[in-house]
């Protein structure tokens, strides 16, 4: 849902990047012309062989075709980035997929050649988040300022703005987290977070 | 997808701790980073959750290899040592009935009339005939933990036994007017998992048919309860309560899975009586069942040559044991040999016994090299046959007349037999693989159909098969149970054959759901899913995963220790130079070659490996990292020690095999000859020394009997470097533990194995 403020120039294939951290105004993104046209064929492959291996070993734990065909959903593709430490955002997947229609996410496939380009790009990404940006993003929520964040609010949040979560993934994430007054004390749920 | 906030408004404004309005960007970026963390742990979670399920199905799978190689040391006793042998005759009792007798003479064995049982007793008190108070008191008790006594045991199995006599081999239910029709899996002794389906489904009843798919004992402790629960459910709803018998309804798989050890700690007096009773009832179970005359519930699957038409003729009651085929009846022929004593030992068999060390990869099932249940069920049958030739031809020898001998012997010899014998030749080994295909079959995705060599019996079966099989007989689908599932059900071959298993948490707690079925009469399937949460209440999901995690991480550990002298050959071949050190990518590829087990190595070798210097494993002292744990042992052959321990669980079956008496310890002197023959066949030398020195290694009754449960425990592995983290841990634990109260614990034995 594209807000109706400031709206520079948009080019056609992209959605506006939702979360661009340079942009500290009201709207999301004004357009950088980083990367106009995603080419994937055009990305150089700086894996090392090992780290190729155990790419294909996660790849092939997701691999859900009946014949182990090696190819999974596209709806699967930025698990299988995270699960190898990654951490693109809704968005950045679906960037790098092509942005696909919403039917296509469960029923295309891609293979491991094709996928080891998009993981190459995501892994390129700068901005993956550093711990202390985590801190600061909880803090923003902490009224107080004494280290605890209310857990109905973080809940509202989480499942109202952003790339939203569903109530059963909010409920993971905060599943024993809040203390009997309903206030979770950030930085161990930063600490169990990261440990996962 | 939402990429920024939908309204600015008052709604969503934040404020800090100043009062001041935080701008909803700061907002928004904070949200998505906190998502981004989210979804990331949440994948890793699932890439744990996904290699461990694996690791559990290669466990499996490593774990039928076992089996073969039982059935391997079992055939390569019976083909090389003469009947006469002492070295047969530790094992081959089992093969054979050793008292003639009929069935009524059965009953009396069987006798419980004059059991007393004791006043003190407080579990139920059955009378006969059952209704449905009384069986709900049964389940209620064992809920409670009480156990029925030997005499109401005995009892109710009798009854049972006598039912299951009258019931053809294919159960026929229909789906009458509204009735639902609840289909379970595989239970394997997990009462819990039981009891859940009764308190979300409903008790069997007229309303409430139900049929029970097979594999109700073995591995589970409960595994007696469950069958008595459900035989009293057959007695009290005989037209609505449906068995049919699965591959461990088996005395001799009972042996190595639990079922055999669990009856004979639990009833020690009369635990002899009921296995063998138990063994005719397992014999006399239904071997399908079929709804509507449209869905087969069967408990493996099925291949090319299954026929529903045969399988309704067999006489399944002589198919006592997939290792035992049936006796035959009536001697085809008359055969003159020159030497009778000779006979046996010449009968030709043809099969040739798997390698040890390497198990076939499970990819490659072109060529069927290993002994398979048919193989040795038919050498079985020729070396039984070989008995009876010249058991005949020596009582021949004292009768006069010949032709009146034959007819009087084959009645004398041939115990169970009724009289009218059908001639059974070649017929009885078709209907013996008919029945292998049944109870021990898995499907496949590519078509065709290939024998089931990882079970060594029955078949893997392709779509094309299932849609001639279904085109064949009229049906619609094939239910069938056997393999666990991770969400307790599966569908395959075009949706045509589905999977229920019904018992969760089966590797692990946390391991698996478990589900069972209902078809009404528009046979259409209705699932519900479960998961028994007592043993991991309290912990997070998280938590559990870890957990669970942790035990596939050590059974794995001991499969790699095990192979350590095919490992180190593997690793010193490629490190040509010596250097002890080799590459991560070589480690996984030289452990892939060696144990086959398809598992993402690359992806596991953190939880492997301690540490490596700049990418490079130091494999010597790895190994020395996954120790043997008793010190004593150590003056053994590392090599000695580690085979016998490959070969624990065939180790352990034999030693129950030779204990006649089932009391849990053998002679010292069968204990030596068991362990001879088992390294003559592995071509190892054993010597008295060595067997000294396992004997030893153990506590000892000192009465000149080995206690065969004491003895396996020698073999426990613990990974040396983790036992001693886990003492500090255990250590500091205790310290802690003496200041606050601690909770029950169901089995501390197994909290203290959670900090190793």
């Amino acid at each position: 849902m594209a807000p109706k403020k400031v709206e520079p120039k948009k080019p056609e294939p992209k959605k506006p990047e939702p979360k661009k951290e340079e942009a500290p105004a009201p709207a999301p993104v004004p357009e950088t012309p980083k990367e106009p046209e995603l080419d994937l064929k055009s990305v150089p492959l700086e894996f090392t062989a090992d780290q190729i291996e155990e790419f294909r070993d996660a790849f092939t734990l997701f691999d859900e075709t009946p014949t182990g065909e090696m190819k999974i959903r596209y709806a699967q593709c930025g698990d299988v980035m995270r699960a190898l430490g990654h951490n693109p955002t809704n968005a950045d997947v679906l960037t790098v997929l092509g942005k696909p229609k919403t039917e296509d996410m469960n029923t295309k496939y891609l293979d491991f050649e094709t996928f080891l380009p998009m993981l190459q790009h995501i892994s390129r990404t700068k901005d993956q988040g550093t711990f202390e940006d985590f801190v600061e993003g909880l803090r923003v929520f902490d009224k107080e300022g004494n280290g605890t964040v209310m857990g109905a609010e973080l809940r509202h949040v989480l499942a109202t703005l952003g790339e939203k979560m569903t109530e059963d993934e909010v409920d993971r994430l905060m599943a024993g987290q809040e203390d009997a007054n309903g206030c979770i004390n950030y930085t161990s749920f930063i600490k169990h977070i990261l440990s996962g | 997808m939402g990429c920024g906030a939908t309204k600015t408004s008052k709604f969503n404004r934040r404020f800090d701790k100043d009062g001041h309005a935080i701008p909803a960007a700061i907002t928004i970026k904070a949200a998505v980073l906190i998502q981004r963390w989210y979804r990331q742990y949440a994948a890793r979670m699932e890439m744990r959750r996904r290699y461990t399920w694996n690791i559990f199905q290669s466990m499996e799978y490593a774990d039928l290899q076992d089996q073969i190689k039982l059935y391997n040391f079992l055939g390569y006793l019976m083909d090389n040592f003469t009947r006469s042998s002492s070295e047969r005759k530790l094992i081959s009792h089992i093969f054979r009935e050793n008292e003639v007798c009929r069935d009524a003479e059965w009953e009396r064995y069987f006798s419980f009339t004059n059991i007393d049982v004791p006043d003190i007793y407080a579990g139920p008190r059955l009378t006969f005939p059952l209704d449905m108070d009384q069986v709900a008191d049964l389940v209620e008790a064992f809920k409670n933990k009480q156990q029925l006594h030997s005499r109401y045991v005995l009892q109710l199995l009798l009854e049972t036994w006598r039912l299951l006599r009258v019931l053809p081999n294919i159960n026929r239910v229909s789906t009458c007017h509204s009735k639902e029709i609840t289909i379970c899996g595989d239970l394997h002794g997990q009462l819990e998992d039981l009891l859940l389906i009764f308190y979300k489904n409903g008790m069997p009843s007229l309303e409430k048919p139900y049929v029970f798919n097979g594999d109700f004992v073995d591995r589970g402790k409960d595994s007696m309860e469950i069958l008595l629960i459900l035989f009293a459910f057959l007695l009290v709803y005989p037209g609505d309560v449906y068995l049919n018998r699965g591959n461990h309804e088996d005395h001799i798989i009972n042996l190595r899975y639990g079922f055999t050890k669990e009856v004979l700690s639990k009833y020690k007096l009369h635990g002899r009586r009921i296995l063998k009773l138990l063994q005719k009832i397992f014999s006399w179970l239904p071997l399908v069942t079929v709804i509507d005359q449209r869905v087969l519930i069967v408990h493996g699957g099925v291949s090319d040559t299954t026929d529903l038409a045969l399988i309704a003729r067999v006489d399944r009651h002589r198919y006592v044991s997939s290792l035992r085929p049936p006796k035959k009846k009536t001697p085809s022929r008359i055969n003159v040999y020159a030497n009778s004593e000779r006979l046996p030992e010449t009968v030709l068999c043809k099969n040739t016994m798997g390698s040890l060390t390497f198990p076939k990869p499970f990819g490659a099932r072109d060529s069927f090299q290993r002994r398979s249940l048919q193989d040795f069920s038919s050498t079985m049958a020729r070396t039984l046959e070989g008995e009876f030739e010249v058991r005949r031809r020596q009582a021949e020898f004292s009768l006069s007349s010949f032709s009146k001998s034959h007819s009087i012997l084959s009645t004398a010899l041939s115990p169970d037999s009724e009289p009218d014998s059908s001639q059974l030749t070649d017929n009885s080994n078709d209907e013996w693989k008919q029945i292998l295909d049944l109870l021990w079959s898995d499907p496949m995705s590519q078509d065709g159909c290939i024998p089931n060599e990882v079970r060594g019996g029955g078949c893997y079966w392709g779509p094309d098969v299932t849609e001639d099989f279904l085109n064949r007989h009229n049906l619609q689908l094939i239910i069938r149970s056997h393999e666990c599932k991770q969400d307790g059900y599966e569908f395959c071959h075009n949706r045509k054959v589905l999977t229920i298993f019904s018992a969760s948490n089966y590797y692990e707690a946390g391991s698996n759901r478990g589900a069972f079925v209902r078809l009404g009469p528009d046979l259409v399937p209705y699932f519900v899913q479960y998961q028994v949460t007592h043993m991991t209440r309290g912990l997070s999901f998280p938590q559990s995963v870890k957990r669970t995690e942790h035990t596939a991480f050590k059974a794995l550990r001991e499969l790699l220790f095990v192979h350590k002298s095919d490992l180190l050959s593997a690793f010193q071949e490629i490190d040509k130079e010596n250097t002890g050190l080799i590459c991560l990518n070589d480690w996984a590829s030289a452990i892939e070659r060696v144990l086959h087990l398809d598992l993402p190595w690359q992806v596991l070798h953190p939880q492997l490996l301690s540490s490596t210097k700049e990418g490079k494993l130091d494999y010597q002292g790895w190994f020395r990292d996954l120790a043997l744990k008793k010190p004593r042992s150590q003056h053994i052959e590392q090599t000695m020690l580690e085979t016998l321990y490959r070969h624990r669980s065939t180790l352990e079956t034999i030693f129950r095999i030779v204990d006649t008496d089932n009391s849990g310890l053998i002679t010292f002197e069968d204990f030596r000859q068991t362990l001879k023959l088992l390294s003559a066949y592995l071509k190892m030398e054993i010597s008295d020394e060595v067997i000294n020195g396992l004997v030893i290694s153990t506590d000892t009754n000192n009465d000149g009997s080995i206690d065969i449960d004491e003895f396996m425990e020698a073999f426990r592995l613990v990974d040396k470097s983790r036992l001693e983290r886990g003492q500090s841990l255990l250590k500091l634990k205790q310290d802690t533990d003496k200041c606050l109260t601690s909770q029950t614990v169901d089995n501390p034995a197994s909290q203290t194995e959670d900090l190793l």
